[in-house]
């Protein structure tokens, strides 16, 4: 933040809630890095941590939003303080669903044990997963730094992202059409592509309210939207 | 800011009072039947500002005002105005209540009277009733009219006072801390009032209470060291000021 409160007690309840925001985003991460090793190694301990894990990050979220509420009843923000603590709740929103995708990606890891790998599909699986764990750690640098032009190019990103599952989506198709036995794990495959491309856009969401707190305004423009593409194919 | 009409224009105003520069150079323009408000630490010229509106400052022996205010494009500091006229049609209520001593009827129908608006006593009556009525009041004091207004509570008392000012049929309300004695509720009425007197008036206000100014005003103007800093829409001021000073003081960081 810029210079200080003249209640110095403003500028802790404010550092407080955001050092949480910042736990909270590392253990998002964490979730993200975990579950698609899990997926890849076919490790069924770690999809179970990830699960286990993610209450600590529902319950991060909890806590943030009661500092908020408390700091808006007590301390009236204004300003660049107000946007902060929107910033902050709508953040806190977003990283959660990322945590709960990162979860079911866990889940699913444990229903695929035992089928085949379908190789190169999941080798694009996870560098999408790659892709959107990058714009995460991005947007998160972001946020500390009050970095309005890497908010942006995270915002940008998102694109490549549904491109992406575009491909992923085709691929996915035809591995179903060769081959009726591989229907199941393509379909548990295709959730988890589904939910990285939701992902990004929580992290794309993330990324507005990083602009949103710096400057005060939302961008305006409509990113590219990529996957109304595959919508049109049905 | 969208346009709107203009009530009170303010061009290059500067105050003196004796060797203090407290006004410098102030350009403004007030829309008419909307809420002002004007905020900003003590001692940054906004209530000086504010009685040149109405051309208080003159009592001031030491105070010189330059500059033009134009009300309705009428400069209000020409030597043909009368400072008596200018006040019935730019009223003003003070930070604390301050009732004549006199029945609660004769508060109201002091200005009236003066200003021989009411030709008998049916119309000064109808225009005592309409004044407290519109001032949220009537329904309190029917009943006791001839008692003192000194006797009332001191909301009811800063409503007196808003009846009396509007009384005279002004054009521009001008209210220099109007809630600052009053408890939360008696504010909260004030408030609602305020919201109901803008379809009739200007309503300019000075307040130290940034939640008042967010509350009650379509627009805010900030001053800081007799400067005028920021003027802009309410909403704009407190999400998104542009000015560092403005941010500064309504996030608490300056004084």
């Amino acid at each position: 933040m810029q210079e200080q409160h003249i209640s110095t007690a403003f500028d802790r309840d404010l550092e407080a809630i955001q050092s949480n925001i910042m736990k909270m985003g590392g253990l998002v991460e964490a979730a993200m890095t975990d579950s698609a090793r899990a997926l890849n190694d076919r490790d069924v301990k770690l999809a179970e941590r990830v699960r286990a894990d993610d209450k600590k990050i529902d319950a991060l979220e909890m806590l943030i939003n009661e500092d908020c509420a408390r700091l808006i009843a007590l301390r009236a923000p204004m300003a660049s303080d107000l946007r902060a603590v929107l910033s902050v709740m709508k953040i806190a929103g977003a990283l959660e669903r990322v945590g709960d995708y990162a979860k079911n990606l866990a889940k699913r890891t444990a229903l695929l044990i035992g089928s085949a790998k379908i190789e190169g599909l999941e080798g694009s699986l996870l560098r999408m997963i790659k892709e959107v764990e990058a714009m995460l750690g991005d947007v998160l640098n972001a946020y500390v730094a009050r970095d309005t032009n890497l908010a942006e190019a995270v915002r940008l990103r998102d694109h490549t992202v549904d491109q992406m599952y575009n491909g992923l989506f085709r691929e996915i198709l035809t591995h179903m059409m060769e081959d009726p036995r591989n229907i199941s794990t393509c379909m548990h495959l295709h959730f988890i592509a589904k939910n990285v491309e939701r992902m990004g856009d929580h992290v794309t969401n993330i990324a507005e309210q990083v602009i949103y707190a710096v400057s005060g305004e939302l961008p305006e423009d409509a990113r590219p939207k990529g996957i109304l593409a595959v919508a049109d194919d049905l | 800011m969208t346009e709107l009409a203009i009530k009170i224009s303010a061009r290059n105003v500067d105050v003196f009072y004796g060797a203090t520069h407290a006004i410098k150079s102030v350009n403004v323009e007030i829309a008419d039947k909307m809420v002002t408000s004007f905020i900003g630490p003590s001692g940054c010229g906004k209530s000086t500002f504010l009685r040149c509106i109405n051309r208080m400052n003159d009592t001031i022996d030491v105070c010189r005002v330059t500059g033009d205010i134009l009300i309705d494009a009428e400069d209000i500091y020409d030597r043909r105005v009368d400072p008596v006229q200018l006040r019935a049609k730019v009223g003003m209520v003070f930070q604390k209540p301050n009732p004549f001593p006199k029945s609660i009827y004769d508060n109201v129908a002091y200005g009236p009277k003066i200003h021989g608006m009411a030709r008998n006593k049916s119309e000064l009556d109808e225009i005592v009733e309409n004044s407290l009525r519109r001032a949220a009041l009537w329904d309190e004091a029917k009943d006791r009219l001839q008692e003192p207004g000194t006797g009332l509570s001191g909301g009811q008392q800063q409503r007196l006072c808003i009846a009396r000012a509007v009384a005279t049929e002004p054009e521009v309300l001008l209210m220099d801390e109007p809630c600052s004695a009053l408890d939360p509720i008696a504010t909260a009425q004030i408030e609602q009032l305020i919201d109901e007197l803008r379809s009739s008036y200007s309503v300019v206000i000075v307040t130290h209470s940034m939640a008042q100014a967010s509350r009650v005003s379509d627009r805010t103007a900030f001053f800081h060291l007799g400067e005028l800093v920021e003027y802009g829409d309410t909403s704009h001021i407190f999400t998104n000021p542009s000015d560092k000073r403005t941010e500064s003081y309504i996030t608490g960081r300056i004084g």
